[in-house]
């Protein structure tokens, strides 16, 4: 199926789809260049535009911070990602040991319980460790996680045996088969776990929001989360227009350098994805 | 290629391995129990030190936004008369994160603006501020005191009133021949808003909250406006009452007559409706004024606020919605140089001057609250200027008079937003005709005693 | 000597996650587990209560609602994610496909976009009297719907919301799975004149169907668990008929009922075991392609 020329009905229906898809974003982004009031009075119209929000917004959060801190945390948090994870999953899917599945079961249940649950007792030791408001904080908890070990795992299952088999004749060690054998055939699972792993570091809030409580230390989403509390929930307050021009403006930008990389670098991801090595 | 693709076995040995965790985890119970650190409330008393000679460096939290800026301005002023206090004033999402802060209570800030809805449920956590407080207590509203105390203590230092106020169309008004002097109570109001519909058929006047959440906010306006609120001082539920009994059927009958504009608050329709004069009075706290000042268009000038009608004849003619104190954690750690930065922003004057008076955000003045102290709240002194776009009038006056007449209430329980999923949908279904003012009650009272009481 | 090292092997390649498990993860999961026993809003006192919280959630009205609400988002969700999703990246696989590289760029960066600013949209948009699908609805002839106000339509229309943002999670979960499935196959096949659509079922349904149970298991967790969706479009409403799981939890640590919201908690991680489970099992092909 892949082989065949997609039909005129096909691309119909892509285009019809992929404006539906982009249009909250043309409405952010657009939006975020009107009058703040005029978002919630007329918020399907555009009339004047000016870049108020924008000014505003770089006066008033520190979203600069909030860029390098988001980018140290992506950098060391996804790189201990990148190597801790796949030998995990490689253990999990080509090995048995003793205790393998009650240890896949541990593995889940981080996977499973709620973060909102965590909070509270994670910050209790944080506390203990005396590492409130600090990059270890944002770091550590969290990192070598469950969700890229379980697709790991998956992902490494589908290579058959042999393969490693043939390996283990030619006299490789298990580490040198890992780096070897496995690691240059799961190249699209790695890819995927690279822009996934970005992308869950870049939006995730829950914890750091509770985890950093000063400038110097906030992330890109939790100057976001800090801007937002005034439109979400009660809305109680006098200036949740202004506000909501902000948001949008610091939404904007937000998205900006994973867009900007992804459209430039969209083919390499996703070639990436499908460079596919193994013969059935 | 021959196994499941997760593999049933992994996943059934995987859930054995949980349980035998969750045996281990018992035993390390014994050594990690939640609680038992427990202090009994520390009471914060007066620092000694003079002006000048207090010193040291405090931080504190603040909700961001306009209001973050009007304080940044405020705290420079308070560095002028206190130069050795470094304030490192933060802009945190206060709602995800003080209650956990201060349950952990590590890095706490000394000081945080927090809604007088959560003080009550960690007071624990906070200095019992009673003593401070003393000197001011008898020119402070009495419902901030009330919603700040528990068991006798003060936990907040009160900061601002939310009046709710009658805003109405003045043009609409007058063209019905209506004096809104005359609408002295909530009768007086619906029979207004039937002779506005009979000349004008398309108006819906009154707005009717549609939020289950605002909507209970408002709801308590309303009873704050008769002395009472949802529970008393001792968490007794009193939603059974000829007060709540007396607002629902109000609602009720408003409704029956097609009174009113069920909208979200200033929400498209909300703000379009407001606009093509199809609603002509919000009754709603002094916070809307940024409506007419910043959404509305048509309308902009039109607008005027009153007293809220009474509820019975002579009866108290406001009721506060909301607000705000400043609170200083047990564990600060210079607890005395929080507090006269809050006594400088709450009861000095060149404090409470820079907060409400006319700043770089605000040219005006902040006119979306006011002071909770009287003196600060003086009619014949305002703080903030009128405001063009209620035609000029001069809002400081009539919001301080409506406020000084807003009766003591009691602490919020901790609870209180979580029964917004029973009190505040059933309003909703009373709204649109789905309940009874009796099945109200009832119904809300039953399912907030169980779920939310008897589990205190 | 080696196969002492083969033995340790995979304890050493697994011990990262469970060095930071054992530093990060044990504690704060005994800690909540005990909560799940006891009465306590973050002060000193603190009540051993046993199965308490437990029973109270299994026999309150309000928690089966939650769960309920979210096993009809599940419904509307997963099973169109995986169908969409599939479609979607066989397409964008496709080297054949003119604009490719837009349809990339346009069905995967809604998963780059801050949920609480583009939840907004949805507000907006589907506004009864003044969005624009009613609008549009309007112009052929259709009535107004009220999506975000009637619990009927309030579920389909936060599960278009989770839909638009986390398809492209999807979309490269498949992607890689598809790499699997190696050009010859389709070829031969075809040359057996099997269908498009008989290729599709029997070719590449099986090779993806580890990225899909992964899929599955995910988006099950996520969906259950969801709650800054609703919580900021509809708060809940109207009348409770979006309050998820997650939201339904978030309220009670939110109002730091901590031990109702810890119980809560283990009896989700419970449902989404068991759901996960039955998924992965109806995933299992019934024989193995070779």
């Amino acid at each position: 199926m892949s082989r065949n020329r997609p039909g005129i009905g096909q691309y119909v229906l892509l285009t019809l789809l992929a404006i539906v898809f982009l249009y909250p974003i043309w409405w952010a982004v657009s939006s975020s260049l009107k009058p703040a009031a005029e978002i919630i009075a007329s918020p399907l119209s555009i009339g004047e535009l000016t870049l108020d929000n924008y000014r505003a917004m770089f006066a008033d959060v520190p979203i600069g911070t909030g860029f390098l801190n988001t980018a140290l945390v992506l950098l060391v948090k996804g790189g201990m990602t990148m190597v801790f994870c796949p030998l995990a999953g490689y253990a999990f899917a080509k090995y048995d040991f003793p205790f393998k599945n009650v240890l896949f079961g541990v593995v889940l249940l981080t996977l499973m319980l709620p973060t909102l649950v965590l909070i509270i007792p994670l910050l209790l030791e944080m506390s203990a460790l005396g590492w409130v408001n600090t990059y270890q904080a944002l770091i550590l908890p969290g990192s070598v996680d469950a969700f890229s070990i379980f697709w790991m795992r998956q992902t490494i299952a589908a290579i058959p045996n042999e393969l490693i088999d043939a390996g283990r004749v030619d006299g490789a060690g298990e580490f040198g088969i890992f780096y070897k054998v496995v690691l240059p055939v799961i190249r699209p699972g790695l890819a995927a776990l690279a822009v996934l792993t970005t992308m869950n570091i870049y939006n995730d809030f829950v914890w750091p929001v509770v985890a950093v409580n000063d400038t110097e230390h906030q992330t890109l989403q939790v100057v976001l989360a800090t801007l937002a509390q005034n439109v979400t929930g009660n809305r109680i307050g006098a200036d949740f227009a202004t506000v909501w021009g902000e948001l949008l403006a610091a939404g904007s930008i937000a998205m900006l350098p994973l867009l900007v990389i992804f459209v430039l670098l969209q083919r390499h991801f996703i070639n990436g994805i499908l460079a596919g090595s193994v013969k059935g | 290629m021959t196994t499941s693709p997760i593999g049933r076995r992994g996943f059934l040995k995987g859930a054995l391995g949980v349980g035998a965790l969750a045996a281990t985890g018992s035993l390390a119970a014994a050594c990690a129990a939640p609680g038992g650190t427990g202090a009994q409330p520390s009471k914060l008393a007066a620092p000694a030190a003079s002006a000048s000679s207090a010193k040291g460096e405090i931080t504190i939290w603040n909700r961001s936004g306009d209001l973050f800026k009007v304080f940044d301005a405020a705290i420079a002023k308070f560095r002028e008369a206190y130069p050795n206090v470094k304030v490192n004033h933060q802009a945190v999402d206060i709602d995800a994160k003080l209650a956990n802060t201060l349950i952990s209570g590590t890095d706490v800030p000394d000081g945080s603006f927090w809604d007088d809805a959560k003080i009550g449920g960690q007071a624990e956590h906070l200095f019992d501020l009673t003593d401070l407080i003393a000197p001011y207590k008898d020119r402070t509203s009495a419902y901030k005191l009330s919603v700040n105390t528990v068991d006798g203590k003060i936990y907040g230092v009160p900061w601002d009133l939310d009046p709710g106020l009658l805003w109405y169309r003045e043009d609409v008004l007058d063209k019905a021949g209506i004096d809104p002097a005359t609408l002295a109570t909530y009768d007086d109001l619906l029979k207004a808003a039937r002779t506005i519909k009979e000349k004008d058929p398309k108006t819906k006047p009154i707005h009717l909250e549609k939020t289950p959440f605002l909507s209970q906010l408002w709801l308590e306006m309303l009873a704050n406006q008769q002395g009472t609120s949802l529970t008393d001082a001792q968490g007794k539920l009193r939603l059974d009452s000829e007060e709540y009994r007396r607002i629902f059927a109000w609602i009720q009958g408003a409704v029956k007559d097609d009174l009113v504009t069920h909208a979200p608050y200033l929400e498209q329709t909300d703000v379009n409706t407001l606009d093509n004069g199809q609603q002509v009075f919000v009754p709603w706290a002094i916070w809307w004024s940024f409506a007419p000042q910043q959404l509305l268009k048509n309308t902009k000038g039109k607008w005027r606020a009153a007293p809220l009608p009474a509820w019975t004849p002579g009866g108290a003619r406001s009721g506060a919605m909301g607000g705000s104190s400043f609170i200083i954690p047990a564990k600060a750690k210079n607890p005395e140089l929080a507090w006269l930065l809050y006594e400088f922003l709450c009861f000095k004057e060149p404090g409470y001057t820079a907060v409400y008076g006319p700043n770089d955000v605000y040219p005006g003045g902040l006119s979306t609250s006011i002071p909770s102290y009287t003196p600060a709240a003086d009619p014949a002194k305002p703080l903030f200027k009128p405001i063009d776009a209620l035609g000029g009038q001069d809002l400081w006056k009539v919001a301080v008079e409506a406020g000084a007449s807003i009766p003591a209430a009691a602490p919020i329980p901790w609870w209180w937003a979580q029964s917004v999923d029973y009190l505040g949908n059933n309003m909703q279904r009373l709204m649109e005709g789905k309940m009874s003012p009796d099945q109200v009650i009832s119904d809300s009272a039953e399912k907030i005693q169980k779920n939310l009481i008897d589990r205190s | 000597m080696r196969l002492r090292s083969v033995r340790l092997t995979p304890y050493l390649f697994i011990a990262p996650f469970f060095a930071v498990f054992g530093a990060f993860g044990l504690y704060p999961l005994i800690y909540a587990l005990q909560l799940s026993f006891m009465r306590w809003r973050g002060g000193s006192q603190a009540r051993w209560v046993g199965f308490d919280n437990y029973l109270y959630l299994l026999t309150s009205p309000e928690f089966w609602s939650s769960l309920g609400n979210s096993a009809v988002m599940w419904l509307l969700i997963v099973p169109l994610q995986i169908v969409a999703g599939l479609g979607g990246a066989v397409l964008l696989a496709n080297a054949k496909l003119r604009l490719r590289g837009f349809f990339r760029v346009a069905f995967i960066v809604p998963f780059v976009t801050p949920l609480v600013a583009m939840a907004q949209v949805w507000i907006v948009v589907f506004d009864q009297d003044y969005g624009l699908v009613n609008y549009l609805l309007n112009l052929v002839g259709l009535p107004d719907v009220a999506w975000l106000t009637s619990t009927a339509w309030s579920k389909p229309t936060l599960a278009l919301l989770f839909l638009w943002k986390t398809t492209g999670f999807a979309i490269i979960i498949l992607l890689a799975g598809l790499q699997a499935v190696p050009g010859g196959v389709y070829e031969a096949a075809s040359l057996d004149g099997a269908s498009r659509w008989r290729q599709f079922w029997s070719i590449t349904v099986p090779l993806v169907r580890r990225s899909m149970a992964f899929l599955v298991v995910i988006q099950t967790l996520a969906v259950f668990q969801m709650f800054t969706e609703p919580r900021v479009v509809t708060e809940g409403g109207p009348y409770g008929s979006t309050t998820t799981a997650g939201l339904y939890l978030y309220d009670h640590i939110n109002a730091s009922d901590l031990g109702t919201g810890a119980a809560n908690s283990f009896l989700l991680v419970l449902l989404v075991f068991g759901l996960s489970l039955v998924s992965v099992r109806m995933l299992r092909p019934k024989d193995e392609v070779s």
